[in-house]
């Protein structure tokens, strides 16, 4: 019974469920429970559209009233002043409050999230006021006598032909949130929030995401706010204060933020309550402050929480034998490769063969206040090799690999990749032209399912667009499949296949890293940079992370690592670069390095951890 | 110019006061990251204490000094314990749980601050006894001063320099700006975190109460609703100075009372909140670390 219900698609519950409540209020007749609905249905059209900011992306909007706005105020003044139908100032309304977004949105979603809070804040407050003192809107007074609006000649005039309008807006604004939610963008919005860091690092692109959540987030607050407008039939700039941001708000953390049915309930409450408890109707903010932090405190998931199903991993997916997935792998990769190399040409640059220069590190210098930690390195790292980066601690390894992937910019010195600078990219930008990472504490989305991570890897080579994520089409359908399929062979390449399924915290720690290779490696990169992927690791382990490292080479994927496990870098490395000090001091072929007098005084010359390392090796 | 400089003498009083509330901010974002949404909202509770002492309990009959010592004192000392309660029992258990989860829960505080004091006082505007301090002033060239002005700005640098003194001078400002910089690292050293972060609480709010007193005696009128836009204007100012920073937050402080001057002055009253969030959204795009540098350690 459960199972026939999770197969009938989203969309004909929700349809379902909005006619059933439509048909009862309706044919109840009672004009004021309508009235009372249409407030409900109004309240959680916004509601939905802040769910996306606030809920899937996690960002706090406390301005949201000023979409509202803005979208009531367009479509009165075009009705009023240019006598405009209603259906057609909508695509007008949403466009302002889409583009009033964008403006925003673009400068101000690169700050740290509370910083965001006070901003939008201050932009709801400016957008009132500057409405109040907008003479041509009317100024304090407002807009009135904003007409019904006509349906094909029917004009919409009752209280019930809101209703109507208002739930199938609703019904819209569900199944698009709900499609949403489970497309490449919601697991992107969901890595965003875990650790954004690690999402821009794996090629999800996050500034443009928590930009395409504000927006669409705003451009349902538009639709509302063009509803709202005709309905009232009249529109002042108190109808969009501080106070409605907060209610709207509340409407989502009393529902559950992220739950769709949550938001209904949720507006329920808040348009409800107050009705019911009309005695009490001076205190209603303050019954709704004790409620908002009495929720946080006591049911931070909401009334009706959004539920998490633990994931079915590779459902409805062909079983492949193992030896199978392995060369799928390698077809795939290859045919990736081949594809990319095209496309360099095409462009005009250089393509490079086995052998050739691939990673072309050039004077590069990084400096901290008045510490060097990268002094003036060169190096380069050839295609198909397995290249080590050595060194004590503290010696810029790391600093080398955020300047390498764009996590921080070189002060001074180029670095070229493939024929092409990458210095000042984001990280994103530089998972897309085929460098991959791992980290040195490991920073998997620990919300997410261990084939969620790998799938979130493979962020970049998604080929739809965002309307088709909306819409749920067929081409969606079958690049999620397609995505879910690679995850699979991916993981089964580092030998997890069977614990896809766990949440990635649930992991031994050498597993953990494991499953940040296969997450770095997803994306189909030229070169992957792994920074210490056997520590923690036992000797069983460090021998499996060898054969994994060998396999990865024999892809054609060319390997740089940073490892203090001498046994295991001196076995496994073509070349070894030596930083100490952020000055590179060797480079050279495993055995001349481990007769490198400097070398040998970097790790001897003073007490170190890795003494008995080099010793073993 | 005497036009100028008389909006200018009027900015100073009132950046003054933001600067107050300002350092609330920044002491307690300095220590736990929290944008206390309630600061303004506590100013506001400050100045109806003070009311109640000084109108309903008729203190303002008594010898001026001893009135104002007490109308000072006791909502000082009454937010500083409200500010407490906030403390533990709503932020304290989320300090661990998402940023997302405290700021909402800082957001309902705020509410809860208003709402409660407008069952309490009352919706309607209440007005502080109007000749408290002598009305009268003095001419410097073309400005008007008055001696209300001056009292009130001397008093917040009184409370500044304290505030600075207390962070510099004390074993207990010492751990404060050292769990400023790293709270794990703070405690390895046997700070009780916790108490450190009661004491910036309890900071933020008596400079926040001082300065809703204050504003009760400046304005004369006061109502449930003003610590909205205080908190606001002061919460630009401590970004304006770069959040974290002591100094930062007084200059910011005086410089949005200065802007918000010349704009009633020479603008409208009515674009004065434009102005201040312009100001805001345009430091954060352009120098999100404020004019004067923050003094918050990013972690990663």
């Amino acid at each position: 019974m459960r199972d026939r219900f999770d197969r009938t698609p989203f969309w004909s519950r929700v349809i379902v469920v909005l006619a059933l409540i439509g048909a009862t209020v309706i044919f109840n007749g009672d004009d004021y429970v309508t009235a009372v609905a249409v407030s409900v249905a109004t309240y959680a059209m916004l509601g939905l559209g802040l769910n996306i900011v606030v809920g899937y992306a996690g960002l706090l909007d406390l301005g949201y009233a000023a979409f509202f706005a803005i979208g009531a105020y367009t479509s009165a003044l075009l009705m009023t002043e240019a006598h405009w139908t209603f259906f057609a100032t909508l695509p007008l309304a949403v466009l302002f409050t889409g583009t009033a977004g964008a403006i925003l949105g673009y400068p101000t979603l690169r700050l740290r999230s509370d910083y965001l809070a006070i901003v939008t804040l201050g932009f709801g407050e400016m957008t009132r006021i500057t409405f109040n003192n907008w003479e041509y809107a009317g100024g304090p007074n407002g807009i009135l006598n904003i007409p019904w609006p006509n349906f094909f000649g029917y004009e919409l005039s009752t209280q019930a032909d809101f209703f109507v309008v208002g739930l199938v807006l609703l019904a819209i604004a569900m199944i698009f949130a709900h499609h949403l939610d489970h497309s490449r963008l919601g697991r992107g919005w969901v890595a965003i929030k875990d650790d954004e860091f690690a999402a821009e690092s794996v090629g999800v692109p996050s500034l443009r995401l928590k930009l395409l959540a504000y927006v669409m987030g705003g451009m349902w607050g538009g639709l509302a706010g063009a509803f709202f407008a005709t309905r009232i039939g009249a529109i002042d700039p108190f109808s969009f204060t501080f106070q409605l941001s907060v209610l709207v708000l509340i409407v989502i953390v009393l529902g559950g933020t992220g739950s769709l049915p949550g938001v209904l309930l949720g507006a329920l409450v808040v348009v409800g309550l107050p009705e019911v408890l009309r005695q009490f109707a001076d205190q209603r903010l303050l019954i709704f402050a004790v409620l908002l932090v009495g929720m946080m405190l006591l049911r931070p998931q909401g009334l009706w929480p959004r539920i998490r199903r633990k994931p079915k991993p590779f459902y409805g997916l062909q079983e492949e034998e193992p030896d199978d997935v392995a060369e799928r792998i390698l077809r795939e990769h290859q045919a990736q490769i081949v594809e990319r190399d095209l496309r360099h040409t095409a462009a005009g640059h250089k393509s490079s063969s086995v052998g050739d220069v691939l990673l072309d590190v050039d004077g590069v210098m990084q400096q901290f206040g008045g510490l060097r930690a990268v002094d003036n390195v060169s190096f380069q790292v050839r295609r198909g090799e397995i290249f080590s980066i050595i060194g004590p601690n503290g010696g810029g390894k790391t600093t080398l690999f955020n300047c390498i992937t764009g996590v921080q910019r070189p002060k001074r010195g180029r670095i070229v990749f493939d024929g092409r600078s990458v210095v000042g990219l984001r990280p994103h930008v530089v998972v897309s032209r085929g460098i991959g990472r791992t980290f040195q504490g490991i920073r998997l989305f620990k919300n997410m399912a261990v084939f969620e991570n790998v799938m979130v890897g493979l962020y970049p080579r998604h080929r739809t667009m965002t309307w088709q994520a909306m819409l749920h089409t067929p081409g969606e359908r079958k690049d999620e499949l397609r995505t879910l399929q690679e995850s699979r062979r991916w993981l089964s390449f580092v030998g997890l296949e069977s614990l896809a399924g766990r949440l990635a915290t649930e992991l031994s720690y050498a597993d953990q890293r494991r499953v940040e290779i296969a997450r770095a490696l997803a994306a189909h990169p030229h070169l992957v940079l792994f920074d210490e992927p056997a520590a923690g690791m036992n000797p069983t382990e460090k021998l499996e992370l060898m054969g994994i490292i060998r396999k990865i080479r024999d892809l054609g994927i060319t390997v740089v690592l940073i490892e203090h496990d001498m046994s295991l870098v001196m076995r496994v490395s073509d070349r070894i670069a030596v930083l100490d000090h952020g000055v590179l001091i060797a480079l050279d072929k495993p055995a001349a390095i481990q007769e490198d007098p400097a070398v040998i005084e970097a790790y001897l010359g003073r007490e170190d951890d890795e003494l008995g390392a080099v010793q073993e090796a | 110019m005497g036009v100028f400089l008389q909006y200018t003498v009027i900015g100073l009083t009132v950046g003054s006061f933001y600067a107050l509330v300002a350092l609330g901010y920044t002491i307690v974002y300095g220590i736990i990251r929290l944008i206390n949404f309630a600061q303004g909202d506590l100013s506001m509770v400050g100045a109806f204490l003070g009311w109640t002492l000084l109108v309903s309990f008729g203190f303002e009959h008594l010898p001026i000094y001893i009135a104002l010592v007490i109308a000072f004192v006791i909502p000082m000392i009454g937010t500083a314990v409200i500010n407490i309660g906030i403390l533990q029992f709503a932020y304290k258990p989320l300090l661990r749980r998402s940023l997302l989860a405290i700021l909402i829960t800082a957001l309902g505080m705020s509410l809860l601050l208003q709402n409660a004091s407008e069952l309490i006082w009352g919706p309607a505007i209440q007005a502080y006894p109007p000749n408290l301090l002598p009305l009268s002033g003095f001419f410097i060239g073309p400005v008007h001063v008055t001696y209300v002005q001056i009292a009130l700005v001397i008093a917040s640098l009184l409370l500044m320099c304290g505030l600075v003194a207390f962070v510099q001078g004390t074993t207990m400002g010492t751990a404060m700006r050292a769990l400023a910089v790293d709270h794990d690292a703070a405690r390895l050293m046997g700070i009780n975190v916790d108490a450190v972060i009661r004491v910036a609480f309890v900071l933020g709010a008596m400079l926040a109460a001082a300065s809703g007193v204050m504003l009760g005696i400046y304005y004369v009128q006061i109502q449930f609703t003003m610590g909205f836009l205080l908190g606001l204007r002061a919460f630009t100012a401590a970004v304006l100075g770069g959040i974290g920073n002591i100094p930062g937050a007084m200059a910011g402080g005086l410089l949005i009372g200065l802007l918000e001057a010349y704009t009633t002055g020479y603008l409208s009253g009515t674009w004065e909140d434009v102005v201040v969030f312009g100001v805001l959204i345009t430091v954060l795009i352009v120098k999100p670390t404020g004019l004067f540098g923050e003094r918050v350690a990013e972690r990663m």
